[in-house]
């Protein structure tokens, strides 16, 4: 091709270059320079589920959850009493033998009126936070992603719902709407996609900029191809843990509605009401109170655990061998 | 060069719109690129190699104004549509990036990144492709390529990182290879390793390759052709022989003046003195004007042309009578 004496290149001659045939590749033998070897190539599952079995603390949230979801989904199977069987002569008692969590102004069993209750917020708060990541996510990455006007239209729209008051929102659709766990779970989700949006833009804005996303596009990748394969899985760590912060939320938002009666509406339970129907009695008969109090507590502090060791898990830059 | 460019670039300009004015980082850049040629492109800092490689990609922002014509195996790249110019980014044009520790995407495995380069052009099974992965990971070099393929980035060293990101780039038999500064953020030794990688690559699969450094001893080893950039301009072009023995440019000389030498022994290197001149208002007339040695009243007055010497040497320089003339007289 060229005459050229290439200073510098003599030395290459004496080498034989392989011949290449496209997709039928010989290597060169540089094997002798070789650095840091190891064995392991474990798959990404395997490798997360490791590092996830390490994180105590997610652990303990994730059998907590576990266990706390079996308690509302097989208890009212194994008692003897249904959520909505009232027994005047036994209302107001203490936890006992025959009622595990006691029983209400109106002789209802407690543990079974929390299970049914507990259920119907853990549904309530997984459909808002799921639908509400779905949305926030898609919106908030597509902004940060183009920038320019769409990032403005999108970030403007964000601040609109972030100055609407919630409660109000939620006080009116309830009463003009339906009150089901579906629709307040969708009412919900959209007051609080903006949060998980702006995590996502502000994690999307700095992602952006990397090199690999230019390199993306010099191999030739389309847009949609980058966001989803090359943007997305670098937010998935700020993503959960904001999701986690929103299940808790979700479920303290909605345990506030139904304590202030906008909620779920009797005989149907959850754990606001519960609590909302205790709450005059907190002086003289705090179990009542506590017990569903304690049901929000656990929940929201597992599911923090759990979105906390899930960050960890699916970091692959994180260690392996730290114990 | 016989035969038909392979890229031809032509009257190539680049500005960038900002609040401060238009930079103009790239003006009046015509070149050739021949099938199975290595062309180094040298500069400064700012002197606008880059950002011709990634005008040739059109890779750049929004606020970029481009001009000219490149035209790249028949097709006028600067007038394609966005997702014809995508079927060619990284099928007939890849590109190697400088810093191999950013340009990996740190959640998923080499091989996984290899396999997508190779899936965005070709319809071929995630077997298949993890295979050829594997086979290309072996061709650059790197050791055990089985087990190193399903290891993520941050498991790499810096120069395996590069090879990978070697074995990535030529995984669809581009006809053209862009390599920007494929060796800056390696350390000397991995650098030879890496430029060598780079080369018997390039010759084993005939692809073209622009390689763009300021690195001329880089470029004395492994380069067919050479172009020097100051300030958005060509200052000169020719054989790499011509370049490094017979300038006739006053940058490139006082560039060749500052590299360390190891045969003869000199107490100081010969720095060239101030810095490049800003591209938001360039200093009248010949931008290397200010820093020259050579500088006379007719460098201020217009922007010298590229004039032809010898063959493909020409250079960019009000003075070239004057050089020649101590040329002579020094041999």
């Amino acid at each position: 091709m060229s005459e050229i004496k290439v200073p510098g290149g003599e030395d290459r001659l004496d080498e034989a270059v392989p011949v290449y045939v496209p997709g039928e590749v010989t290597g060169f033998s540089h094997a002798d320079e070789i650095e840091g070897l190891t064995d392991d190539a474990r798959s990404f599952s395997s490798l997360a589920w490791t590092r996830f079995r390490r994180h105590r603390l997610a652990l303990l949230g994730g059998v907590g959850l576990v266990l706390i979801i079996a308690l509302f989904v097989f208890g009212p199977m194994v008692s003897e009493y249904t959520f909505d069987e009232r027994n005047v002569i036994d209302r107001l008692q203490g936890p006992s033998k025959e009622h595990w969590f006691g029983t209400d102004e109106i002789g209802r069993d407690l543990f079974v009126r929390t299970a049914q209750g507990g259920r119907y917020s853990l549904r309530i708060g997984v459909i808002a936070a799921v639908s509400a990541t779905i949305f926030g996510t898609l919106l908030g990455s597509i902004a940060a992603y183009f920038g320019s006007w769409i990032d403005g239209l999108i970030s403007q729209v964000i601040n609109m719902v972030l100055i609407v008051p919630a409660l109000l929102i939620l006080s009116v659709f309830a009463l003009y709407f339906g009150r089901s766990a579906n629709q307040l779970a969708l009412v919900l989700a959209a007051l609080l996609w903006t949060r998980i949006a702006r995590v996502v833009r502000g994690v999307v804005l700095s992602i952006k900029e990397q090199e690999y996303i230019m390199a993306a596009r010099a191999a030739g990748a389309s847009h949609m191809r980058i966001i989803l394969r090359h943007v997305l899985p670098n937010v998935v760590g700020p993503i959960v843990v904001e999701v986690t912060l929103l299940l808790g939320t979700v479920i303290v938002l909605e345990s506030t509605l139904s304590f202030l009666g906008l909620g779920v509406q009797p005989p149907n339970a959850s754990l606001g009401t519960l609590v909302a129907n205790a709450k005059g009695s907190i002086d003289d008969d705090p179990i009542r109170v506590l017990t569903p109090g304690m049901f929000i507590v656990a929940i929201v502090l597992c599911v923090n655990f759990l979105g906390d060791g899930l960050r960890d898990a699916l970091d692959p830059r994180s260690k392996n061998e730290k114990g | 060069m016989i035969g038909k460019p392979l890229l031809s670039v032509d009257n190539l300009g680049v500005g960038f719109k900002t609040d401060a004015g238009v930079v103009q980082a790239v003006t009046d850049v015509s070149f050739e690129i021949y099938p199975g040629e290595v062309l180094a492109v040298v500069g400064e800092s700012g002197s606008g190699k880059s950002v011709t490689a990634l005008a040739l990609m059109r890779l750049h922002p929004g606020n970029t104004e481009t001009t000219g014509d490149v035209m790249f195996d028949g097709m006028d790249i600067l007038n394609l549509t966005e997702p014809q110019m995508r079927s060619i980014r990284g099928r007939d044009i890849a590109m190697i990036f400088q810093d191999p520790m950013t340009a990996m995407n740190p959640v998923f495995s080499v091989g996984e990144q290899i396999v997508e380069a190779i899936r965005v052009h070709n319809d071929i099974s995630k077997k298949a492709a993890w295979s050829r992965a594997v086979d290309l990971l072996q061709l650059v070099g790197v050791p055990e390529p089985k087990q190193r393929a399903s290891q993520y980035p941050h498991e790499y060293s810096g120069g395996m990182r590069q090879r990978a990101m070697i074995a990535m780039a030529i995984s669809n038999d581009p006809k053209l290879l862009i390599a920007d500064e494929p060796t800056t953020a390696l350390d000397v030794t991995v650098q030879a390793q890496v430029m060598e990688v780079l080369h018997d690559v390039q010759e084993a699969t005939g692809s073209a390759m622009m390689l763009i450094t300021h690195d001329l001893g880089l470029v004395a080893g492994s380069a067919d052709r050479v172009q020097v950039m100051y300030a958005s301009r060509l200052m000169e072009t020719g054989s790499v022989d011509e370049i490094f023995y017979e300038s006739r440019n006053p940058y490139t000389r006082a560039l060749l003046a500052s590299i360390p030498d190891l045969e003869t022994t000199r107490e100081r290197l010969d720095p060239i003195p101030g810095n490049p001149p800003s591209l938001l208002r360039p200093p009248s007339g010949c931008a290397f004007r200010p820093r020259c040695s050579m500088a006379a009243d007719v460098c201020s007055e217009s922007v010298p042309e590229l004039i032809t010497i010898e063959g493909p040497h020409a250079s960019r320089c009000h003075r070239i009578a004057e050089i020649e003339a101590e040329v002579a007289a020094m041999a």
